[in-house]
């Protein structure tokens, strides 16, 4: 039996529904979604699932093929590297080093990024001045040479590849709020919160904050999908993660000297690059179009 | 405009002071002895000491320190790499140009690939061509550049045998070192076989900028379908239409120059990225460039080497943005309406 509905009541969804009803309606940002909810599970439960340890070796199984191929074996799904160890095994450990590695370090250049950008779009005269013009020429850097840079002078290792790439992950979120902040300052809302004897910390938090969330978690994915390249390319060029480390990029370059006679070695780690930061691109773009339908609407 | 060149230009030069500010920290920062890490000699002798601190103005405080760098550093005097004992500053000029041959040509295909991709994707928005390109696009923008350059490797040089793995030239031919640039250098070279020479070196040209080039064109795509697609919703273009011009006419006239010069300073961004990925693709084809030289000098912490590499790539970078920022503001006249420093 049908709903009836005995209100003629009209439904105004909220700010947010609006947005997840656009991003519904676009399948394949949909598909990536799903698809980033499987890298998360997978980097959440994937590990305790799974029968070896990520540096666990075989010896009786070297450089086995993966199960679909003639000579594999299901014991080892996606085939073992030069030492034995179990490729899928390691690539799920590796989904959780490289995608919580990078998603931690956006959240922490997200927080310090907009806590700096909101102060700079907040403020006038000299002081905005020097900050735009420092930020607009480190912006022109690429993330990938900051960090090699600042890899440089720390050393090598995962811990500061972390620090080396979310101090170069800011500038973009430095960017990004102090135009939003300084955009809606001029709005009427602000002017209406003003008259209302609102100070500038009270209509940063209350009126403007959460008209920016959402461009946030866009900005947020994009530089979620530049970070776990970073992260791997750190690894692969063993700037960031050491070798027997499960690290993506890491096992990338491990597997390099063994690259023609088990080629799954390079396909499976880098394809679970590929596809994590295919999906966070889909959902990225998929939202970004969503709030863009939304404002125009 | 004077003003406008003026502050960029001021940019300039503060920005390229802050790079060697930092440098010049950096020798006190790294681990080790700040003269050796400064002038690259490892174990210099009593005598050589006090000639290098007298050189470095070591004792006078860092001020003055900082400005004796700076005279060395602009003379050309960037000090020794600890490990082979060179000059870093004809080190650096030696491999530069082999960095930027790649970007240049990878850059130049993806321009030439990318353009006209991505108008035809702007143009028939929400058509079958349209998402087929959008998403060949986005796998291109998502591959990560080194995995893609395995693959690569993996099938047309090992597999199918057709291409070389590594290298810029192959090691029967030699070629004197005049511009840095290969295939000028070959062009110019007094050497008996030219065309066979040449045909080498495009040979192990190919994968390289290959690998470099699908992930630059991916982001170019975007930015100009992006543009396209907001210049042909725009009222002059209904208005041209409504004038009755065709299509063909409507676009060249009006819509092409519009979408296109807005996203030249972003377009010419992607240079930098493509700089950035080229260090990596480097490494793994053995490119003798400065990336694979950088990344070489980080393994063996060659703090000498590493402050120049450093202090080269990223002044390349910033004098080239700002560069294409005034270029941009010369032929593009609307952009003077954002006046503030916007990249």
């Amino acid at each position: 039996m049908p709903k009836s509905s005995f209100y003629e009541e009209e439904v105004y969804p909220s700010p947010m529904r609006q947005t997840w009803n656009e991003f519904q309606r676009n399948h394949i940002a949909l598909g990536g979604l799903w698809c980033l909810v499987f890298f998360l599970l997978t980097s959440l439960v994937g590990p305790m699932l799974l029968p070896y340890g990520p540096l666990q070796q075989n010896t009786d199984a070297l450089l086995l093929a993966p199960a679909w191929a003639a000579n594999g074996d299901i014991e080892h799904l996606f085939g073992t590297d030069a030492l034995g160890r179990d490729i899928l095994t390691r690539v799920a450990h590796g989904c959780r080093i490289t995608f919580g590695v990078s998603f931690i370090l956006v959240i922490l250049s997200m927080l310090v990024g907009c806590s700096i950008g909101a102060y700079a779009g907040m403020s006038r005269g000299i002081r905005s001045s020097v900050i735009n013009h420092l930020l607009d020429a480190i912006m022109a850097i690429p993330t990938l040479l900051i960090a090699i840079i600042i890899v440089a002078i720390l050393g090598t290792g995962l811990m500061n590849a972390m620090w080396a790439i979310s101090l170069a992950l800011i500038p973009q979120f430095i960017h990004q709020t102090r135009d939003i902040v300084r955009r809606e300052f001029h709005k009427e809302y602000v002017t209406a919160a003003r008259l209302d004897g609102a100070g500038n910390n009270r209509i940063l938090f209350h009126s403007i904050l959460p008209n920016m969330i959402e461009m946030l978690v866009v900005q947020g994915t994009m530089a979620l999908s530049v970070a776990i390249l970073d992260v791997s390319a750190l690894g692969f060029l063993s700037l960031g993660a050491q070798s027997p480390s499960p690290e993506l990029g890491a096992m990338l370059s491990d597997s390099l000297e063994t690259a023609y006679v088990a080629p799954w070695s390079i396909a499976l780690p880098g394809a679970a690059i590929f596809l994590m930061v295919l999906s966070i691109n889909l959902v990225g773009d998929g939202l970004r179009t969503a709030l863009k339908n939304r404002l125009t609407q | 405009m004077l003003i406008y060149l003026g502050r960029r230009l001021n940019l300039l030069v503060i920005t390229l002071l802050i790079l060697c500010i930092a440098s010049y920290i950096l020798a006190f920062l790294v681990p080790g002895d700040p003269l050796i890490n400064l002038s690259g000699n490892p174990s210099p002798s009593a005598d050589q000491s006090a000639q290098l601190r007298l050189m470095y103005a070591l004792d006078q405080g860092y001020v003055a320190g900082f400005w004796q760098y700076l005279k060395l550093t602009l003379a050309g005097n960037w000090g020794l790499s600890l490990t082979s004992q060179n000059p870093v500053f004809q080190d650096i000029l030696q491999f530069l140009p082999a960095s930027l041959e790649l970007s240049f040509y990878a850059m130049l295909i993806s321009l030439l690939v990318g353009l006209p991709l991505g108008i035809m994707a702007g143009l028939k928005h929400r058509k079958f061509a349209d998402m087929g390109i959008l998403s060949v696009s986005l796998m291109g923008f998502s591959v990560p550049v080194f995995w893609l350059a395995l693959l690569l490797i993996l099938i047309f040089a090992l597999q199918w045998g057709m291409l070389p793995i590594s290298g810029r030239l192959s090691l029967l031919y030699e070629v004197p070192h005049q511009s840095g640039f290969m295939l000028i250098d070959i062009l110019l070279a007094d050497i008996s076989d030219k065309s066979a020479v040449l045909n080498d070196a495009i040979r192990h040209l190919v994968l390289p900028t290959l690998s470099l080039s699908i992930v630059t064109s991916a982001l170019v795509i975007r930015l100009t379908r992006r543009s396209v697609i907001n210049v042909m919703s725009s009222d002059y273009i209904k208005a041209a239409y409504a004038k009755g011009l065709s299509h063909a006419q409507v676009f060249w006239r009006h819509g092409m120059k519009n979408a296109l010069l807005p996203i030249m300073p972003q377009l010419a961004m992607q240079f930098t990225v493509l700089l950035t990925n080229a260090m990596i693709i480097e490494v793994i084809f053995s490119w003798p460039g400065i990336g694979e030289w950088l990344i070489q000098a980080i393994y063996q912490r060659d703090f000498p080497a590493i402050r120049g590499g450093m202090l080269a790539v990223s002044s390349l970078v910033v004098i080239f943005t700002i560069a294409v920022d005034i270029i941009i503001r010369l032929i593009y006249p609307l952009s003077k309406r954002q006046f503030h420093a916007q990249v």
